[in-house]
């Protein structure tokens, strides 16, 4: 079990910065998702702490030593790379042996942990195969065992189900959840998909131009998403300009939208008087009998849901509704906010 | 195309393919000849003037000659064409290009030039008309085949498997020995075939380079053919000719032409 | 796998990136790999080593044996004379060798250029028989330009197979004087060189996207004018390093020219070469031989300049 904490990580190309100062950390056996869009550092961060890269500053501290000094090879840590990285010329057994026989293990204890590894992810019997034979599924899944043989201290990847398809994906993320649990391996997961990364992992980080821009649980980031940005990459979400009226307790407030008011939870410590951002799910929106008065401006079908978009106050409003429910385009409806969908920010947090 | 068109154009390249081809087929042919004169279409089937080739002791050890400059070549440019092209895919921007340049200058100054550059400097060191200068002067020309072959297949590797293999655990050398060397083996052969095969035809550098008492096939074939007009000559040609069918073989049977 | 398909394989690196979209860590697996992070340099010492010390020092020897004077019973002499360059520039024997070494390489460049075209458009868009001719276009190089010179004296000798050809056609009555002119050599050189001019053509070819000719196609042009306004100069990249390499390559050969050629009117090569090995005049030798690079290197100027749009616009 390992724990890891990185600080202050910088990390330039060619005088332009790609990490800013990073700090993230994780407890023993947690996995951690980095999530952000291509460019954000995300790749970046986890290519550091695997060694393929120094940093320009700061530390990446592994069970309380710094890391930064041990040279890749030492490092003991399981990498996943996004296109596999199998070894061509070589066998799915000589693959996953490889991290054995280079740190010269006996050949009978390379055997059983090959076997042992090749169950775990499913494989057994597909030893004597090579990589360029099996699907993409199978090769992932030959990348992971040949991750884990080594029992490594950090197991660490790269995008792993960008090159799978959808069901496939699936599979293939309960796979790696599994295995890390079972092995309660502390493990750093790096993607651009919000669905991949809330369903598994512990804790995510929402990465933003070379910084976190927040590290927390999905639950967290979903609900209370410290900016627009954080809101908008971890779900489809309206922002709503409207003007706070009052606050009740710390962290619930009134709020103006036109000439209707509504009770919403938000971030602290907001001063009344301003103008702030409503973050709103799109869950958050039911039509009814009465409410605050918007127009339908489209509405698509999608099988087990209707979504769309309303005007509202002048600002759009994405929403999304039983597919039975009649909803239709240029027709006025009457629009109810669920507070426990939205979350109001700070203007400045945009 | 219409057909008229298509045909047309088929005959043209058939015309020009076989305008490359008809040099080789005239000197492999004329090797064969049973008559006296060096002619084609030759005169019946045989082998003589092959053994006449095999017995001529001025011819043997040119050709034992040509060999050994030939195999010290490859082997000495193999492992400094191997050891560029790693550091090349090592290196990146300016000094990437820089260092590319450099080692395919051989290639593109012309040999004419170079070997008149050498005849000075060789003569100045000390090692002018020696076998030692002649093969420094076969390992420049040579480098960059043996090079832009091995760089070529690099770069084809994808960086990721390094990655992976240190992030396994593997040292520099492991890399390079169980990843590295079997995936560019292919590049390495051909890169090692070709340097043999021009250092083995070379011959504007060894005219000008001639060590003392010392004929590589080439020249001797040239003293031949400005001498004694005979069927010897395509013989020897024929030799060399064959040479290079044989490590078109070997490359194929050991990599794979495809791979190239 | 085969090595494309390796290639077409990998994703592209995340790279962080500016708003001009410039991806700034191309090289992120480049840096920083656990192995030879001092070692590049080391690695390519040999290499380096050996070019700096046999190329780089061999081309300054040249230019500074063109300024030595002549030696008596030497080489050359122990003063120094710009003499020499008059001498090259001022002797008509000399100028008529350069000229017609110039003309030669024009030929040449233009011969290989008319025949490697067509082999390049077939080699671009061949399919499965691709490797076997790809395998005719590489053999000549495989087998060395003495063997190849060889094979043309047989073919144009009085009673060789061409002379007879034409006498069984009854377009000639006497056997022509086909070796050891002008001609000859020419044919030879555009033999030796099409490979060269071959490839980089192929290579730019092959590199043109297969729906600009499908664009234009569907814009309506015809083939001949889809070819002259899109293919022709797309590959406009390949036709000219092939061009350079041809012309450089022939206006400085010497084997074809001494085989093949005659006695009389002869090159520049024959000449410095009979210079440095026939008469010991070494400095003279390197003059003419920095003469002829100097010329070569103003036509590929000129060249180059003339070619500048089209290439700038062809580039990519």
């Amino acid at each position: 079990m390992t724990e890891v904490r990185i600080a202050g990580l910088r990390k330039s190309f060619g005088g332009q910065p790609a990490l800013v100062d990073v700090a993230l950390e994780a407890a023993p056996g947690e996995m951690i998702t980095l999530l952000g869009p291509s460019g954000c550092g995300k790749t970046t961060t986890l290519r550091c702490v695997a060694g393929f890269l120094a940093p320009d500053g700061g530390d990446i501290l592994v069970d309380g030593r710094s890391i930064l000094d041990v040279p890749l090879r030492r490092r003991d840590f399981g990498v996943v790379f996004q296109n596999y990285a199998l070894f061509p010329h070589m066998t799915v057994t000589q693959n996953v042996a490889y991290g054995l026989r280079v740190r010269r293990i006996g050949a009978a204890e390379i055997a059983s942990r090959v076997a042992a590894s090749l169950a775990e992810v499913g494989l057994t019997g597909l030893g004597d195969r090579l990589p360029r034979t099996l699907s993409g599924g199978q090769q992932q899944r030959v990348a992971l065992a040949r991750a884990l043989v080594i029992h490594p201290r950090l197991l660490l990847l790269d995008e792993p189900l960008a090159n799978l398809d959808a069901q496939l994906r699936q599979e293939m993320r309960a796979l790696i959840r599994a295995v890390q649990r079972r092995q309660g391996i502390t493990a750093f997961y790096v993607t651009h998909d919000q669905a991949e990364a809330m369903a598994s992992s512990d804790r995510v980080a929402v990465m933003e131009r070379g910084r976190v821009a927040q590290f927390a649980t999905p639950r967290e980031i979903y609900q209370r998403p410290v900016s627009r940005y954080v809101a908008a990459f971890t779900g489809e979400a309206s922002a709503l300009a409207v003007t706070l009226r009052a606050a009740h307790a710390p962290d619930r407030y009134t709020v103006g939208l036109g000439d209707a008011q509504m009770e919403v939870p938000g971030a602290a410590g907001l001063s009344p008087g301003s103008r702030h951002f409503l973050m709103v799910r799109p869950q958050a929106v039911t039509f009814g009998p009465s409410g605050i008065p918007a127009t339908v401006r489209e509405v698509a079908f999608f099988g087990a849901t209707q979504q769309g978009e309303v005007e509202l106050a002048g600002q759009a409003l994405r929403f999304v509704t039983d597919p039975n429910e009649r909803v239709v385009a240029g027709e006025t409806v009457h629009v109810t906010l669920d507070p426990a969908h939205a979350w109001l920010m700070p203007e400045a947090a945009a | 195309m219409t057909v008229p068109l298509r045909l047309g154009a088929g005959f043209v390249l058939a015309l020009i393919y076989g305008f490359i081809l008809l040099p080789l087929v005239v000197v492999i042919a004329s090797s064969l000849t049973a008559g006296e004169l060096m002619q084609f279409p030759p005169q019946g089937l045989s082998l003589r003037w092959f053994a006449r080739f095999f017995a001529d002791e001025a011819l043997m050890q040119a050709l034992v000659l040509s060999l050994r400059v030939a195999a010290v070549t490859t082997v000495a440019v193999t492992v400094i064409g191997t050891m560029a092209a790693l550091a090349h895919r090592a290196l990146s921007g300016w000094a990437r290009q820089w260092l590319r340049t450099g080692l395919l200058l051989p290639l593109l100054l012309p040999e004419l030039l170079t070997s008149i550059g050498l005849l000075f400097f060789l003569y100045r060191i000390g090692l002018g008309k020696t076998l030692i200068g002649l093969q420094i002067a076969h390992a420049v020309v040579t480098l960059p085949f043996a090079f832009v072959s091995i760089a070529a297949a690099l770069d084809q590797l994808d960086p990721a498997l390094e990655d992976a293999s240190n992030s396994l655990g593997a040292s520099g050398w492991d890399t390079f020995r169980h990843i590295v060397l079997p995936l560019v083996r292919g590049g390495i052969v051909t890169g090692a075939l070709f340097a043999f095969v021009t250092s083995f035809d070379m011959f504007t550098v060894s005219f000008l380079l001639k060590p003392i008492g010392g004929n590589t096939l080439p020249l001797a074939l040239f003293d031949y053919l400005s001498y004694d007009y005979d069927p010897t000559a395509a013989a020897a040609a024929a030799v060399s000719v064959v040479l290079a069918i044989a490590g078109v073989v070997v490359i194929e049977k050991l990599v794979g032409l495809r791979n190239l | 796998m085969s090595a494309a398909d390796a290639s077409a394989a990998r994703p592209a690196q995340e790279g962080a990136r500016v708003p001009s979209g410039r991806p700034l860590t191309p090289s992120l697996s480049r840096k920083g790999r656990g192995r030879l992070r001092a070692g590049p340099w080391l690695l390519a010492t040999p290499a380096i080593v050996l070019l700096v010390l046999f190329l780089g020092a061999p081309y300054v020897d040249m230019v500074v044996m063109s300024l030595r004077t002549a030696g008596h019973g030497t080489p050359y002499g122990t003063g120094f004379t710009l003499h020499h360059y008059a001498e090259a520039l001022g002797n008509p024997v000399y100028l008529g060798a350069l000229g017609r070494s110039l003309m030669l390489g024009a030929i040449v460049t233009a011969g290989c250029l008319l025949l490697s075209y067509p082999i390049a458009l077939h080699l671009a868009k061949a399919g499965r028989s691709h490797l076997f001719f790809y395998a005719i276009v590489i053999s000549p190089l495989l087998v060395g330009v003495l063997v190849r010179n060889f094979g043309w004296l047989i073919i144009l000798s009085v009673s060789g197979p061409l002379n007879q050809v034409l006498r069984g056609l009854g377009l000639i009555d006497m056997p022509l004087r086909l070796l050891f002119t002008q001609g000859a050599v020419a044919l030879g050189l555009i033999h030796v060189f099409v490979p060269f001019m071959v490839l980089p053509i192929a290579g730019a070819l092959r590199k043109i996207p297969p729906d600009l000719a499908e664009a234009s196609d569907a814009l309506g042009a015809g083939r001949w004018f889809g070819f002259w306004h899109v293919t022709l100069p797309l590959s406009f990249p390949g036709i000219q390093a092939g061009t350079i390499l041809v012309f450089v390559l022939s206006v400085s050969a010497y084997v074809t020219p001494a085989l093949l050629g005659g006695q009389g009117r002869t090159f520049l090569s024959i000449l410095t070469v009979q210079e440095l090995l026939g008469s010991f005049a070494w400095p003279l030798g390197a003059t003419l031989a920095l003469v002829m690079a100097a010329a070569m290197g103003l036509v590929v100027l000129g060249f180059l300049a003339a070619t500048r749009r089209l290439a700038e616009r062809t580039a990519r």
